[in-house]
């Protein structure tokens, strides 16, 4: 737990694009929170932050962060670099608390290595999988919870985006982005996780193709019990021009759909239900980007400030990137 | 006592296929709505029956609108209400071009082949003397010169808004200067500076610690029965909205994305007192026939 008697917690930033720059807004406006440190390697970004955030000090290097005697730091840099900024951050122990927006890491091995450093920190530690804080998923994990459709028999998930739909250059800026199941397929992975527990991978595919866009995956997995799931994830799909993540759930006692914007119950006894993000207290206390972004925030703030575990923490998020690497093998 | 006359906008969310309830109904509306000569169409239906403005994030999208519009022989000429930056373009351009540096790379090149003398000069300012001041000013000099190229001389372009996210941002990390800048780059201009934003309260006390004046200022903020996207909550912006009576707030969102019904919506808004005007998006004609006089009758009596 942190002493808070006298001052904010102190917050770093590794990464300043798009995500860097949304927590270290939401973070300026937590007020328990004191925005310490940027830091990034770009100097045009290092330039202008220095003339535009008078208030903290701005780096181009994980090092000058060290003796600012940080409480937490958030990593917002692509994800190939997570695992050695990470590392950096917990060897020298510039603060203990860490949140990672995701993937942990670009493999299961490199995010194993970094379970065991935040073991051996002792502080809290999260990765930024925000769907979890979405009102729609929150309800679905909750109606699930409370066996609304029974035993569950199995379920087909989706990432869509038309971000790189009749984009020539996407596999090379994709790669860069940690390819179409990290950048995109991770959120829904997590979301499944979160929902059913553990599962394997039975199958895999991977479509890259170097100057079509064709970007997507599709894989099979199973649980012990016999349940069965099947992801679908694509960047350059038609009609998505925001993100979708969303899951269709079959129990023994209806279907469940459940996507961003809505959850739909359609019982075989009884009447069918429909929640819009409307009716389900989409308020937040201020709002950038999507809601879940500043509820994700506060919940690990005040879980720094309380010391308690939070979740997704490494080790959960862990599982992600182990499936992901299994798809990949399976794949080829 | 004679009610005041409410600014009616057309607004474009359907235009671009956006949708807040779902992206599954704006994908079900189909392509239709925005191919150019149909939506420019919405626009004149809207302006034949009550609306007077166009309220439009500057986009390739609207700008072949507003050209398609301006080409007709309209009677009543719209009112522009533009919003700049469209965040949607750029951030995902910044994903394909991989992050904000690749966007800063591509964005000069546009300015470049813009031919704006102006924007160039500042621009280079900008970039050699890393100033966000002069950066800002080439970003909006560019915006205004695209809008004004897809308009005619006559054209009313009555208020330029900064989009919520950058409006939003500013104001998390305090950026005091933005604002003020950009206020006095747009009265410079004699355009009335405007903001769109999802935190209508924190806007308005963060003003107020500023020592800002909102008076010759425009507000879009979302405002309707179920304080959908009324943070941090619908209370808190209805009493914000209580004690601001000579800002011009534009009341964004009153359908709460197609949630309510227009009716039970705009008896809502003729409810608050101090809103001046009300942005609108209409996918259908019929939409256009029946919103406009609607919200006239129930606003104004």
């Amino acid at each position: 737990m942190v002493d808070m008697t006298e001052e904010r917690l102190k917050a770093a930033v590794v990464g300043l694009g798009k995500m860097g720059l949304l927590h270290a807004s939401i973070l300026n406006v937590l007020p328990e929170v004191e925005l310490a440190a940027v830091c990034d390697k770009s100097s045009l970004m290092v330039s202008l932050s220095k003339k535009v955030l008078d208030r903290c000090g701005v780096f181009t290097d994980v090092e000058e962060l060290c003796g600012l005697d940080l409480d937490v730091v958030y990593v917002t840099t692509p994800i190939s670099s997570h695992f050695e900024i990470v590392k950096d951050l917990y060897s020298r122990e510039v603060a203990c608390n860490l949140f990672v927006e995701k993937t942990l890491a670009s493999s299961y091995g490199e995010a194993e290595e970094l379970c065991s450093l935040a073991r051996s920190s002792g502080g809290v530690n999260m990765v930024g999988y925000m769907k979890r804080f979405c009102v729609t998923f929150k309800k679905g994990k909750e109606l699930l919870e409370q066996k609304a459709l029974g035993d569950v028999v199995s379920f087909d998930a989706y990432a869509y985006s038309s971000d790189f739909l009749d984009c020539e250059a996407s596999s090379v800026t994709g790669e860069s982005r940690g390819g179409v199941l990290r950048d995109l397929g991770a959120h829904v992975l997590d979301l499944a996780l979160w929902f059913f527990g553990d599962l394997e991978v039975e199958s895999g595919r991977v479509e890259k193709v170097a100057r079509g866009g064709k970007d997507s995956a599709y894989f099979k997995v199973g649980r012990g019990d016999g349940l069965e799931g099947e992801f679908s994830v694509s960047w350059c799909k038609e009609g998505y021009r925001m993100p979708e993540f969303g899951l269709t759930i079959k129990g023994l006692r209806g279907v469940m759909r459940v996507n961003d914007d809505r959850v739909e119950l359609k019982l075989e006894k009884g009447k069918s239900s429909r929640w819009y993000r409307h009716d389900l207290d989409d308020h937040v206390g201020f709002l950038l980007g999507d809601p879940e972004y500043f509820r994700e925030d506060k919940y690990f703030v005040e879980s720094v400030l309380n010391g308690k575990n939070v979740e997704p923490c490494f080790s959960t998020a862990s599982r992600v990137d182990y499936i992901i690497d299994e798809v990949e093998k399976r794949a080829g | 006592m004679e009610e005041e006359r409410k600014v009616l906008l057309v607004g474009d969310n359907p235009f671009h296929g956006i949708s807040h309830l779902s992206q599954q109904r704006a994908r079900d509306r189909g392509e239709g709505v925005s191919h150019t000569e149909h939506a420019a169409q919405l626009v004149i239906s809207s302006l034949e029956h009550g609306a007077e403005g166009f309220m439009f994030s500057v986009s390739e999208t609207t700008l072949s609108i507003l050209r398609e519009v301006f080409k007709k022989e309209v009677v009543n000429r719209p009112k522009l209400y533009a919003l700049v930056p469209y965040a949607y373009e750029y951030v995902r351009l910044a994903t394909q071009v991989g992050g904000i540096s690749g966007l800063a790379k591509r964005f000069g090149k546009q300015i470049l082949f813009s031919r704006n003398v102006k924007a160039i000069a500042s621009g280079l300012k900008g970039v050699l003397g890393k100033n966000p001041e002069a950066l800002f000013s080439t970003y909006l000099s560019y915006e205004i010169s695209r809008i004004r190229s897809s308009t005619d001389k006559k054209a009313d372009l009555g208020c330029v808004l900064l989009h919520e996210i950058v409006t939003d941002m500013a104001l998390a990390l305090d950026l005091e200067w933005v604002f003020k800048f950009y206020m006095d780059f747009m009265h410079n201009r004699d355009i009335k500076p405007g903001f769109n934003t999802r935190n209508f309260p924190y806007l308005i006390n963060k003003f107020k610690e500023w020592n800002v004046e909102l008076d010759d200022t425009v507000i879009a903020a979302p405002f309707n029965k179920v304080g959908f996207q009324m943070n941090p909550s619908k209370t808190e912006c209805e009493k914000a909205l209580a004690n601001l009576s000579e800002t011009e707030t534009i009341a964004i969102s009153i359908l709460a994305a197609g949630y309510l019904n227009p009716r039970e919506a705009i008896e809502y808004i003729a409810g608050l007192s101090h809103i001046k005007g009300v942005a609108v998006g209409v996918s259908k004609e019929r939409h256009a026939h029946e919103t406009f006089p609607l919200l006239r009758d129930v606003l104004e009596g």
